[in-house]
């Protein structure tokens, strides 16, 4: 039954109350461990066409009499557009249209940000449209850029609200701690750089607008898309089949697909707007940068007394302020917290999710403050943190619907004792180390989405939902689940998503929602279709259908007669199941969260600044895990990221204009094959009783999340530089070494005039 | 665009400038194609015209710099720069030729700011973000020279074989001048044709970068020997390739704030390089 | 103008603007979108082809430059069915993620393999760090060319 509750939904992190009808989940979970199907590895389902170069992603999507467009953004970081003349760019070959700030709300006469769209051409090739726009002739009113995220907050140039969040007394866990460590710790702005590119295609036909896009929300962009253009939703169809990435940057349909829009309606043509790889390092969003002022007490038992932390998050131009400070509330048993998260709006490109976004940040500062804890307590850092574990979500007192973190540091245990041996390998300038970090995300999905699920005559399943698969193995995990439910093998299943005219409402692929929103629905639908598989062979074989079951393509019951599936589906003829199923409600009273524990072995040549990371270890908490061989893939995946997040990847910008200099990828660093280090995955894999069908979390974020500061932290132990800053580039590894120096010179100092005294 | 198929080095040489513009792996100039960094109204196609391959220490300028790194004839240091010095992909297709005469990655003169290079009064770099810049000679303009053979030929004394004259590889870069805002030496209509590598008694290359593989240097530096004397040149640290007349020269650097760091890697490179190599 | 190119054993002709790319010359003129465009630098490898048996970034290479030569692309390793073995093994080490470098990778690794049946972990590390991966980590493309070196 359809029932109507008032819920909290989640998304990255983002609380917001809503009404929502949900249907009832009256399946029980499946037993826990590896079933038929479901928990042991399965190789994608589209690996083939993958692998091939068949699979159609939309920058290979050609439509008969397609025009591209070409974009023409700010040169300058602030601007007034005085005039603009596209006369000349009209009249370039091949050109087929213009458009200026006033014929789309995506263009601006004031650009805030270097990259910011202004004008558009369409013309009959893309190098035609990228040649007219050289002739737009505009004259710029150059105005003074804010670029310093302290003097934005100290002006008050913020894009929403502090949000200050505090439990306990913060200065009375200041006054009973026996230690204080205080620290500032700063992150970079980083790019997504997906390998393919923002893009869409649009195409009007009979006042519909059909837009192909790379996307990770079909439905949201269907919606924002009908919102702005007014249009009824349902003329707006949305496609994307195969999807070259985004890792949260694509959640929406982005300026490209306005203009595209409104270039296809004015040429009555079909229109792709591509943007190019420097376009995509300037206006598709970013990791924002951070700093981080934090303040961590405990007692000499490592108990923490308090957690304190000042957060700046340079959002940008536009965007919204992240939950750096999410961790520092969530992981730990700290009675006294106060967080304080400051968004500066800044002349900059502005933010956008991008995997985690604010608890990597907000992770890096905490789990190093907590090693930092670690050294001044002389305690052991996993022991430290098991010292301080939380039982419960202490924000509002919620229990937890499950938690492994425990079970995680327990499987860190024999890794962990690596250390002596690890250090041990220390020769010359070459000093190694072990560090780890916890992690806390969420990640629990949601509703609602649904499913439905066709059985044909031949005994043959198709799964039709209008999800997408973002390149995490969607399509798989969902045929996965129905041919656990059904009995079948995987190879009758079959998937079709990607497209909102074909198929029921899905989820958003983000926020690690995709497998716990829609892999419940799923199950739900396969669940429905059974039912009624064995609702016609109870009726064919004269039994009852509670001692009938669905096994190895067979249609089996409890006193051992089996038939093959064909038997039953073969009578339907033309005709078919159709199993529908839905996303049930989240637990009521209960935080959903998943959780994790990386450790790192690193090497650093002290003399050059040089870190190699030689091996992590990611053992992670993430309930029922589908598909052993897609998660450790996710895994690596976060991890190499996280990689490049600590170690090589920055956007740089020129400190007076704001122009951003990094927009290409030799200067731009992505982490390539040879910087993989030995990666061991592990999963706890106990699914989640209080959650949906499944007990199944989400994976795509947890893995990036504790990378960085396990990284630094194993610095930290291999040469006792305290590394307080991302990236951890040459310069900054030789400055931490230089500080680490300076203060032990300090520290024997003292020591000999302690001793030369007490003589 | 017109793309033309010269006859001879000659008609090559003789057919650029006014808009003609050599092409040859095209590794560095089609970007720079693309990014309307270079306009060019016809590209002459090198590839069947100039010399390829290696000879008794002649090197072909044709010569992709992947089939340099594979040649057990050549000098430790050059193998070892050209493998170093980009993909496999970049590496199979770019010529020795086009490498020495590749533009700076300065990021200010590839988003065509106004800088000293293009013409204008100032360098960027040097108020602004600028750690990959250069030590050395970098008054004027802080741009650092990206070539890792080019380092590497320098310490080898490398001689060059051009359309009109021979030359040591040291006088093909010069630095900026108020007047002369080129980097390098050879006239508009000059190809290089093949380089003259004179084999060391031993030779090596180390090169520090951002991340593990196929990226351009911070540091490199080459080291050859050649009985008691021994010499050594650096790439990424000035605007051109920098000899470095021994050790205690990296202490007259004139780093900028934000590429001291490049003067302690330099230091431990120079050291080990000099380490590495065998005495007899 | 107009050319004649080899691609995957076929002759073909294209009519080409002397400035354009033999990657847009496959993608947008002859039908073969297999190969990616992702940088436009050749710094990310997703359009790696083998020209004259040589590995090249399609991207870079200008249409006027490929003239006369043998171009083969991903859609060229296998036949118009099947997979060539280094298909099969990214297809059943779990190597290929969002999929959009994957026959850029196939190709390097085609090419590796050609040259070096056994290559070592450093010599596979080397020969593919020219081909960047945002989403596998790069792993699984690892189990993915051992896979393909032992069939």
């Amino acid at each position: 039954m359809a029932r109507l509750i008032r819920t909290e939904k989640e998304v990255e992190g983002h609380y917001t109350e809503q009404w929502i009808v949900v249907d009832e989940d009256a399946l029980d979970q499946w037993p826990a461990g590896p079933l038929q199907t479901v928990g042991k590895p399965a190789p994608r389902v589209d690996g083939r066409e993958r692998a091939r170069g068949e699979a159609t992603y939309t920058a290979d999507i050609q439509l008969p009499g397609m025009l591209h467009a070409a974009v023409l953004r700010s040169p300058h970081a602030r601007a007034r557009v005085r005039s603009l003349s596209l006369s000349s760019v009209l009249a370039a070959p091949g050109v087929r249209a213009v458009l200026e700030p006033g014929d789309s709300h995506v263009l601006t006469d004031e650009p805030g940000y270097h990259g910011a769209a202004v004008a558009a051409v369409a013309a009959d090739t893309f190098a035609q449209a990228r040649a007219a726009l050289a002739q737009a002739a505009v004259e710029w009113e150059v105005l003074e850029p804010l670029l310093d995220p302290d003097q934005a907050v100290e002006k008050g140039s913020l894009v929403s609200e502090p949000n200050v969040s505090e439990r306990g007394a913060t200065e009375r866990g200041v006054s009973e701690a026996e230690a204080v460590v205080e620290a500032e710790y700063r992150t970079q702005t980083v790019l997504h750089n997906s390998l393919e590119t923002h893009q869409a295609v649009c195409v009007w036909e009979s006042g519909r607008l059909d837009v192909y896009i790379s996307t990770q929300f079909l439905w949201g962009v269907r919606a924002t898309v009908a919102e702005q253009l007014e249009l009824p939703p349902d003329k707006v169809r949305v496609v994307c089949n195969f999807m070259g990435g985004g890792f949260g940057s694509k959640n929406g349909p982005g300026e490209y697909t306005f203009i595209a829009a409104e270039l296809a309606r004015r040429t009555g043509r079909p229109v792709r707007c591509a943007l190019t790889r420097r376009e995509e390092n300037l206006a598709t969003g970013n990791r924002n940068s951070t700093i981080q002022r934090l303040t961590a007490g405990a007692r000499s038992d490592g108990t923490l007394t308090v957690l304190k932390g000042d957060y700046v998050n340079s959002v940008g131009f536009e965007g919204w302020s992240p939950s750096t400070g999410g961790p520092m509330e969530l992981l730990y048993a700290c009675e006294n917290v106060r967080v304080a998260e400051h968004g500066a709006k800044l002349n900059t490109p502005p933010n956008a999710a991008f995997r985690a976004p604010g608890f990597v940040e907000g992770t890096f500062g905490l789990e190093c403050l907590m090693d930092e804890l670690a050294a001044r307590l002389d305690l052991d850092p996993l022991e430290l943190r098991m010292r301080n574990y939380a039982d419960s979500d202490l924000v509002d007192g919620r229990p937890f619907s499950s938690k492994n973190l425990l079970e995680c540091y327990r499987r860190a245990q024999p890794h962990w004792a690596r250390r002596e041996e690890v250090r041990a390998r220390s020769q010359g300038p070459w000093k190694h180390g072990m560090g780890l970090a916890s992690q806390v995300w969420y990640g629990g999905g949601g509703p609602p989405s649904y499913a439905w699920v066709r059985v044909g005559s031949d005994g043959r399943v198709q799964v039709v939902t209008a999800m997408q698969d973002i390149g995490t193995g969607s399509r798989t995990a969902m045929a996965q689940i129905a041919a656990e439910e059904l009995g079948l093998s995987l190879d009758r299943i079959e998937v079709s998503l990607g497209d909102t005219s074909r198929g029921p409402f899905a989820s958003i692929s983000a926020g690690s929602s995709t497998i716990p929103s829609m892999g419940p629905a799923v199950r739900s639908a396969a669940a429905d279709a059974a039912r009624q598989i064995v609702e016609i062979a109870a009726q064919r074989y004269h039994l009852e259908e509670r001692v009938l079951s669905l096994r190895n393509g067979h249609i089996v019951s409890a006193d051992g007669g089996s038939w093959p599936i064909e038997e039953i589906t073969e009578l339907l003829g033309e005709g078919q199941i159709l199993g529908k199923g839905a996303r049930g409600p989240n637990p009521t009273g209960m935080r959903t969260l998943t959780f994790g524990v990386q450790l790192a072995e690193v090497a650093v040549d002290i003399e050059t600044g040089e870190v190699l990371v030689d091996r992590i270890v990611a053992i992670h908490d993430v309930g029922r895990v589908i598909n052993p061989l897609g998660a450790s893939s996710q895994v690596e995946g976060g991890i190499i990221q996280g990689i490049g997040h600590t170690l090589s990847e920055d956007r740089l910008l020129d400190p007076g204009t704001g122009t951003v200099l990094t927009q290409t990828l030799d200067a731009y660093k992505l982490p390539t094959i040879a910087d993989v280090p030995e990666i061991v995955a592990e999963f706890v894999d106990r699914p989640d009783e209080h959650l949906t069908n499944l007990g199944s979390k989400g994976l795509g974020e947890p893995p990036i999340i504790p990378t960085s500061a396990a990284i630094a932290n194993a610095i930290r132990d291999a040469t006792g530089a305290n590394v307080r800053s991302l990236p951890i580039t040459r310069e900054e590894m030789l400055r931490a070494l230089r500080a680490a120096r300076e203060r032990e010179g300090l520290e024997r100092t003292a020591e000999t005039v302690g001793e030369v005294r007490s003589a | 665009m017109k793309f033309v198929r010269p006859e001879s080095p000659e008609a090559a040489a003789s057919s650029l400038g006014n808009g003609s513009v050599a092409l040859a792996g095209g590794t560095d100039l089609v970007p720079m194609l693309r990014d309307g960094l270079v306009q060019a109204d016809e590209l002459v196609f090198l590839r069947d015209v100039v010399p390829r391959g290696v000879q008794s220490g002649r090197i072909g300028a044709g010569t992709t710099l992947a089939e340099l790194e594979v040649d057990p004839e050549l000098p430790q240091a050059l193998r070892e720069a050209c493998a170093a010095s980009a993909s496999p992909q970049l590496r199979s297709m770019g010529t020795i030729g086009g490498n020495l005469l590749q533009a700076t990655r300065c990021w200010y003169w590839r988003l065509r700011f106004p800088c000293y290079l293009h013409g204008g009064d100032r360098c960027h770099a040097r108020q602004g973000t600028h750690r990959e810049h250069a030590i050395f000679g970098n008054d004027r303009c802080a741009s650092a020279h990206p070539s890792d053979p080019a380092a590497a030929l320098l310490a080898l004394g490398a001689r060059l074989q051009t359309t009109r004259r021979e030359l040591p590889v040291a006088d093909l870069y010069r630095l900026p001048t108020e007047e002369n805002r080129n980097l390098t030496a050879l006239e508009r209509d000059e190809l290089i044709l093949e380089l003259d590598v004179p084999t060391p008694d031993a030779s090596v290359y180390l090169k520090a970068m951002d991340r593990r593989a196929w990226s351009f240097a911070l540091v490199g530096v080459a080291a050859a020997r050649f009985g008691a004397e021994t010499r050594l040149a650096l790439a990424g640290v000035a605007p051109v390739p920098w000899l470095l007349e021994n050790p205690s020269a990296l202490e007259q650097s004139t780093p900028l704030p934000g590429t001291a760091y490049k003067v302690e890697i330099a230091r431990a490179l120079v050291r080990r390089a000099l380490a590495s190599l065998p005495t007899t | 103008m107009r050319i004649e190119l080899d691609v995957n054993g076929e002759q073909l002709e294209a009519d080409v603007w002397a400035g354009e790319s033999l990657l847009y010359v496959l993608r947008e003129r002859l039908g073969l979108p297999g190969s990616k465009n992702a940088c436009e630098q050749g710094e990310c490898g997703s359009c790696s082809v083998l020209l004259d048996g040589e590995l090249v970034c399609a991207c870079l290479v200008l249409a006027a430059q490929a003239e006369g030569h043998e171009v083969v692309t991903v859609e060229g390793l296998a036949g118009a069915e099947g997979l060539h073995p280094v298909q099969a093994a990214f297809a059943r080490a779990g190597a290929v993620q969002c999929g959009f470098c994957t026959p850029g990778l196939v190709v390097t690794t085609a090419h590796l393999l050609e040259r070096n049946p056994d290559p070592s972990e450093d010599e596979i590390r080397e020969a593919l760090s020219g081909n960047l991966c945002r989403c596998t980590g790069y792993a699984k493309i690892f189990d993915a060319v051992k896979l393909a070196a032992g069939t």
